[in-house]
């Protein structure tokens, strides 16, 4: 690795200065908290004696609070409930940002910059303030949309008025990333295409769509990462239907349990749980995909 | 992860950053289907806004009890901005200001430290180099909803809580612009001009700031827009982090009015009114820096 | 070429960054300099005897009733933050005690005070108080004093009562109902009569509402014994009352989307619902909710379940508290006793908040005879609140993981009315939930 010229040699301190930053950041706020997550979820709270416990100590637990998680049905049906959100979100967003991107491509398409812009807009809209907007939209009484004929928090309908407010917020910023990697490709290739009387959609399909392949799993990651980490939406729903629990999704159960129970412990054991889950589904997807394109590649 | 870096090898041929259409020299028919496809999206994209627009116009008493497509054209919109500057001696545009100052500061700050690390690790060969970038990717996995109430016990024994550091502090490491720093360093640096200008006795810190930063710089706005957006949308974190109202930004600002109390009313008219004036700054900034504010960036293609 | 100008563009950026980070370092210097934060004010108390205490409330305009305190107390200074409200607030202060930084004073709704006294959230400040404590009556003080120590001083109560359209109950012929069996016939006439409106919603969202309602059946979810617990959530008088309410709701005589909403806001607004179950706090409330109804709504007492009998249950109400954190508790006290029991500082919480006041003194005060603002029809609307409030009966004690409990009624209630379910079953869950946890948490339970 290290190259013997006198240069390298002098110059050997200096990169771990330029890294020293970064690295000390993730210590604090990634590691260290992860970390001390960690030891919480082996803890637990125990009140002192008395009838109002007279203040409150922890005490070690062992595995107990695992054995709580796994053991409780709310937590899987509220991960039931996100593999179903994600199920709606992940192909609406990446297809929806796919079709963008490649009607933007499309020679003679119109109005492009104003689209463009629009479509991706929705990006810098908080979450939280989304999903607010999208809850007056689908009130009965607020609703310009038909909330008054259609029951937007219906039991089925729930998941798709909640997974649109995170496809609206994610399609613009997906559409740029594909549309990009569509700019990029030489324009030779659709040219002899056309020359042998190939049509507009055979070029998409037959050329543009598996070009931007590796656009396309870039963006499938993303947007299943999200889809772990769906919070914002749900939350903020929540108060205006009966149709949203506060354990509706796995991050909702760890929030009420921090905040609304105070027991960090529980939420702590949860997470640790969540996160291996969530890093094991990472990295089996990011594998299986790059194995695919590989294959297709070869 | 190695996925992504696929994206970055494609640019070739045409340019990445043309956005007007190929002026080709024979006249092109207007290719209406996609024209209104694209429209129609970019509808669903405003919809919302749109009714935030027309609610704003309306006062308390009109709020609800008129028909929710009209707008009020008798000045509502004005008495709203006033009620909500009013509101706890104007507190909404504290906010206001707060979210700015941690969008930017931090913004600015993030991406100095992505600019540093991606350059180390995309033009330097040091020990550790591979373990440090998959570490650093692997942290875009960990929820923040789960470091939240750590990372609040840990910084309150540093008492960095409720204050403006709590917040930031946290903000500024930033995986994907480490990332994105890495493959602008390895695209945009070349090596023979760090080789060239270290014959010429410059010190690595002069050839990082004024080689390696300067042609890493548009990559570096759009990182800096990225984690903009990024911390002016970010909810929870100073949620968690703050309990003084006036530190708030927008977002947990216009939460809490939102969610005023148990059996409290909620004040919507002034929730609906912040969200526009929320809206529209984000709006502006987008419009007026999208000259060099080059979204096709974000795949990490620069050329 | 193009470096400079955009070397130029950096800087201006660089410039705003800075000119923002001073602009807001001078807004947040007047905050950071009088906040209370531990060593803050014990250096304060150093330096000429000032002290600044911080106080979490969410009451709107209760910042006209501390301006008053600083304007009269140089020496002990309130700063005001409202952080979060309701149980939301509890949370924040659990976190904050966690990290020893929470505020001097808290506004604490009582069925809360438990939990966070339990946690050593929450000062006994029984050696302040000994004055402050004889202008209560004993009623009043069992929702703060717990085996003989003052943990907060009483702000308000708030009896069940129920308020109505006057307007529209005229419309369409109907008379008050005096009785739940009342209330149900009149829910139906009402369905015949228009079918567009409904007599009330049922609120699975707020935990405290339905509460206020087994109270006045007679339900004891909690009480104690010694050091032990006994919990009963699902016991008989709360299942005649979810009974009650779950033949409403299956014979469609009653809406079901939880109160709050911007939905429920436009129908309490548009004349769809005509009558509201609520607290003696919905005045203030009923500005913002439905401000178009203003001099529409009277307020009556709650329908009884046997003819005449005058019981009611609450809804809310709250104490002002001390943290175990505050470095000032005899200062913070002297606040919380003078918030709630100085006449003008009472009278001044009347006209802002109006709230119905839980010193004995403060509910003869010469601002209860008039009507609150809202209310502008109905001068005597104090005196029908004077006249249900002795009657207003809570639970022996409120738990000490309430949350837990409000949190399965929220999720049992709401899951029973969007898919048809049974709302005992509801109960049931929310008994076995709130005894699974008092036992990990390491409470007597008998």
């Amino acid at each position: 690795m290290a190259r013997p010229t006198p240069t390298a040699r002098r110059t050997s301190a200096f990169p771990y200065l330029l890294v020293l930053p970064a690295v000390l950041l993730f210590a604090a706020f990634v590691v260290a908290p992860g970390g001390y997550a960690l030891l919480l979820s082996f803890q637990r709270r125990k009140v002192n004696g008395g009838l109002l416990g007279g203040g409150t100590h922890t005490v070690f637990a062992g595995l107990a609070n695992y054995r709580d998680v796994l053991g409780d049905s709310e937590l899987w049906s509220g991960v039931v409930r996100m593999l179903l959100l994600g199920a709606i979100t992940v192909p609406a967003t990446v297809l929806l940002a796919l079709l963008f991107a490649v009607l933007l491509d499309i020679e003679g398409t119109r109005l492009r910059r104003v689209t463009r812009l629009t479509i991706f807009l929705p990006y810098a809209v908080p979450g939280v303030i989304a999903s607010l907007m999208w809850g007056f939209l689908y009130l009965p009484a607020t609703s310009p949309i038909g909330g008054d004929r259609v029951d937007f928090f219906g039991q089925v309908a729930v998941y798709f008025s909640v997974g649109n407010v995170a496809v609206w917020g994610a399609v613009g910023f997906n559409m740029i990333v594909i549309y990009t990697a569509l700019r990029a490709l030489p324009a030779e290739l659709y040219e002899s295409a056309r020359l042998d009387g190939a049509s507009e959609w055979q070029i998409i399909r037959r050329i543009k769509v598996p070009m931007v392949m590796p656009a396309v799993v870039m963006c499938t990651l993303f947007t299943v990462l999200a889809a772990l980490q769906v919070f914002n939406e749900p939350n903020t729903l929540k108060p205006l239907s009966n149709a949203v629990s506060s354990t509706w999704v796995p991050l909702m159960k760890i929030y009420d349990d921090a905040f609304g129970n105070s027991d960090i412990y529980s939420a702590a054991a949860t997470s640790v749980v969540l996160t291996a889950a969530a890093l094991l589904v990472s990295f089996g997807t990011a594998r299986l995909i790059q194995s695919r394109v590989q294959q297709e590649a070869a | 992860m190695t996925a992504m870096a696929g994206t970055s090898a494609t640019p070739r041929g045409r340019t990445a950053t043309a956005p007007p259409p190929p002026a080709g020299p024979r006249p092109r028919r207007i290719a209406a289907l996609p024209t209104a496809a694209l429209v129609l999206g970019a509808l669903y994209c405003v919809v919302p806004t749109l009714w935030i627009l027309v609610a704003a116009t309306k006062s308390r008493t009109k709020l609800f009890s008129t028909d929710t497509y009209v707008p009020s054209l008798d000045l509502g919109l004005v008495h709203n901005i006033r009620d909500l500057s009013d509101y706890q001696h104007g507190i909404f545009w504290h906010w206001m200001l707060n979210s700015f100052f941690y969008a930017t500061v931090g913004g600015v700050l993030a991406s100095l430290v992505s600019a540093a690390t991606g350059y180390a690790l995309a033009k330097y060969a040091f020990r550790g180099r591979t373990a440090l970038f998959n570490t650093i990717l692997a942290g875009v996995l960990l929820p923040q909803i789960v470091l939240a109430v750590p990372q609040y016990l840990l910084l309150s024994k540093a008492g960095l809580t409720d204050s403006l550091l709590g917040v930031l502090l946290p903000q500024l490491f930033n995986p994907y612009g480490i990332y994105l720093c890495k493959i602008y360093a390895e695209s945009a640096v070349p090596d023979s001009l760090l080789e060239a200008g270290r014959i010429d006795g410059a010190g690595e810190g002069r050839l990082f700031v004024s080689v390696g930063l300067r042609l890493m710089g548009p990559g570096l706005v759009t990182v800096f827009l990225l984690q903009f957006i990024a911390i002016w949308n970010n909810f929870l974190l100073p949620f968690v982090m703050l309990t003084s109202d006036d530190k708030f930004p927008l977002t947990v600002g216009l939460y809490s009015l939102l969610r005023h109390g148990a059996a409290e009313a909620s004040l919507y008219s002034l929730v609906i009114t912040g969200t526009l004036l929320s809206v529209l700054p984000v709006i502006a900034l987008f419009l007026s820096l999208q000259r060099f504010w080059r979204i096709d960036l974000v795949t990490g293609a620069l050329k | 070429m193009s470096v400079i100008p955009r070397r130029r563009r950096a800087a201006g950026a660089a410039a705003l960054a800075a000119g923002l980070l001073l602009a807001v370092a001078a807004c947040g210097g007047g905050g950071s300099g009088t906040t209370a934060k531990g060593g803050d004010t014990k250096a304060g108390t150093g330096t000429g005897g000032k002290v600044t205490l911080t106080f979490w409330d969410w009451d709107p305009n209760i910042d006209k009733v501390v301006a008053k305190w600083n304007a009269g107390h140089p020496g002990i200074q309130v700063k005001l933050s409202n952080p979060a409200g309701g149980d939301q607030l509890v949370a924040k202060m659990i976190t904050a005690h966690e990290a020893k930084n929470g505020p001097d004073i808290a506004k604490v709704e009582y069925q809360s005070l438990p939990a966070l006294v339990s946690k050593g959230v929450v000062a006994d400040i029984t050696d302040y108080t000994k004055d402050t404590v004889t202008k209560y009556d004993q009623a009043t003080l069992k929702s703060t004093v717990f085996q003989g120590k003052v943990y907060g001083i009483p702000q308000d109560v708030a009896p069940l009562m129920l308020f109505y359209r006057a307007d529209l109950f005229a419309k369409y012929g109907l008379t008050v109902p005096k009785t739940w069996d009342d209330f149900a016939a009149t829910a139906k006439a009402l369905r015949a009569k228009a079918p567009s409106a409904y007599l009330t919603n049922f609120d699975a969202a707020d935990p405290g509402w339905f509460t206020g309602l087994a109270q006045q059946a007679g339900a004891n979810w909690w009480s104690t014994s010694g050091d032990s617990w006994k919990v009963d959530i699902a016991d008989a008088p709360t299942k005649k009352v979810a009974g009650y309410w779950q033949q409403l709701v299956d014979g469609g005589s009653i809406a079901k989307n939880p109160s709050f909403s911007p939905q429920w806001n436009k129908q309490m607004n548009d004349g769809t619902l005509l009558t509201w179950i609520s607290g003696a706090w919905a005045p203030a409330q009923l500005g913002g909710i439905a401000p178009a109804t203003k001099g529409k709504w009277k307020v009556a007492q709650l329908p009884a379940w046997t003819a005449g009998d005058p019981t009611t249950g609450i809804w809310g109400g709250s104490a002002t508290t001390v943290t175990s954190d505050s470095p000032h508790p005899e200062e913070a006290a002297e606040f919380a006793s003078w918030l709630n029991t100085d006449d003008a500082a009472v009278t001044e919480q009347v006209k802002q908040i109006n709230v119905y006041p839980a010193a004995t003194a403060g509910r003869s005060l010469p601002v209860l005879q008039a009507a609150p603002a809202f209310f502008p029809n109905q001068p005597d609307f104090y005196a029908e609140v004077k006249k249900v409030a002795p009657s207003a009966r809570s639970f022996p004690m409120w738990g000490p993981d309430v949350t837990v409990t409000f949190t399965g009624y929220t999720d049992g209630f709401a899951k029973a009315l969007q898919s048809g379910g049974s709302f005992t079953a509801a109960l049931d869950s929310m008994q076995s939930a709130t005894l699974a946890d008092m036992k990990k948490l390491g409470f007597t339970v008998g």
